[in-house]
């Protein structure tokens, strides 16, 4: 899965912070592990809401504060969305757009 | 200073004292400190030097304790988006009024405490006499004709169809449970002063002038007090807080300002900043107890 932050955290793509953790099969770098469980339950959603097995590109845009919206594809199909999360990394709200 | 996100006391009074404190806790990848960086400092890792400049400027009094306040306040809470909680609240329907209600007995359970910790601590008269007023009209009320906000808020739960006995036997959410936490030991640990400004700060929330210092809203639309779907014991619940906050909020900054020994203005300042993030926190409770209604 490639993502659009490619030197920050996987999900903020902020520079403090390091903590690892793999998700889709690659080492990914994350600032903290709260930002790490949001990513993974962002993943984990995009992939049931789709039945999609995996997901080959991932590009997020906004923050914690304003919410996200995302762009997901996978084998040609693509999905758009909007996510935020509570402080500890669930998710608050969903939905496709 | 004191560290704005674990309340921690650094060995002097610096900026780069608290710079080193945050580098130092962003370096063991705590998310706490990381998500605080974040959001007051900015997402690109920075040196320490431009660390203790961005809290210098964050810091800064230019227009005194009290608007600073408010300032944190309204940019956490009222700014761009709007709070979840306050965007529902605008015209809340009955999980609004329910997540309300489960949450926020118990938050007034922690405002007496803290309320209490502030008049033990102090020796200065008026400050004695507003907190007690303040508990009186928030848990105690004068029965039995003037109930307090804790009757109020219990009313407006059985207008929707909640039993009393519910909201008492019904423990708070996580997200409560870590802020009151919190707030519980700001009164126990730090100065009075200090836990004053971060209790009544969380009352200009619900301040009708609110707009009037830089809010995108008003914590409710006004026209639900005349709106016939509402029932009266929302209608009264509402009306009585906006009355009450109007008062205590700005009364209660003002006597933070004028007991404020200027060597403990920074200390103040991050009592404040961590209680609008745990107010914060505490609102999302609400909207997430709410989505339960009729579970």
């Amino acid at each position: 899965m490639e993502i659009n932050y490619k030197e920050g955290c996987a999900l903020c793509d902020a520079t403090w912070g390091e903590y690892w953790e793999e998700v889709e099969g690659k080492n990914r770098f994350f600032c903290c592990d709260i930002c790490a469980t949001a990513f993974k339950n962002l993943v984990t959603k995009v992939k049931a809401e789709n039945a999609w097995p995996t997901i080959d590109s991932l590009e997020i845009t906004g923050n914690n504060n304003s919410g996200r919206k995302c762009t997901a594809t996978y084998d040609g199909k693509e999905y758009r969305f909007y996510i935020k999360f509570y402080n500890d990394g669930r998710i608050f709200d969903f939905h496709s757009i | 200073m004191r560290c704005p996100v674990c309340l921690a006391m650094m060995e002097e009074d610096s900026f780069h004292a608290l710079g080193e404190h945050l580098v130092q806790e962003e370096q063991r990848s705590d998310g706490k400190h990381i998500m605080w960086l974040n959001r007051y400092i900015g997402i690109k890792k920075a040196g320490l030097d431009q660390v203790r400049e961005k809290l210098e400027k964050l810091y800064s009094l230019d227009a005194g304790l009290k608007e600073w306040i408010i300032r944190r306040l309204v940019e956490r809470i009222y700014g761009e988006p709007l709070h979840p909680f306050i965007v529902r609240m605008q015209h809340p329907d009955n999980k609004t009024i329910y997540g309300y209600v489960m949450e926020h007995h118990h938050f007034l359970g922690q405002w007496i405490r803290s309320c209490s910790a502030i008049i033990s601590k102090t020796r200065v008269e008026e400050v004695q006499l507003f907190e007690i007023d303040n508990i009186v009209s928030e848990y105690r009320g004068i029965p039995p004709d003037t109930p307090s906000h804790h009757e109020l808020l219990l009313r407006m739960g059985e207008s929707i169809g909640v039993p009393r006995s519910t909201v008492y036997d019904t423990a708070p959410l996580p997200a409560t449970i870590d802020s009151l936490n919190w707030w519980d030991r700001i009164s126990k640990e730090c100065d009075w002063v200090e836990t004053m400004a971060a209790m009544h700060t969380l009352e200009l929330t619900a301040n009708p002038d609110i707009k009037k210092m830089g809010a995108k809203s008003t914590y409710f639309d006004s026209a639900v007090l005349n709106d016939p779907s509402y029932s009266a014991e929302v209608k009264q619940f509402l009306g009585e807080g906006y009355k009450a906050d109007s008062g205590h909020s700005m009364v209660a900054l003002d006597l933070v300002e004028k007991y404020c020994d200027p060597g403990k203005r920074r200390n103040v300042q991050s009592t404040v900043l961590k209680s609008v993030e745990l107010l914060d926190n505490y609102l999302m409770a609400r909207v997430e107890r709410g989505e339960s209604y009729g579970n």
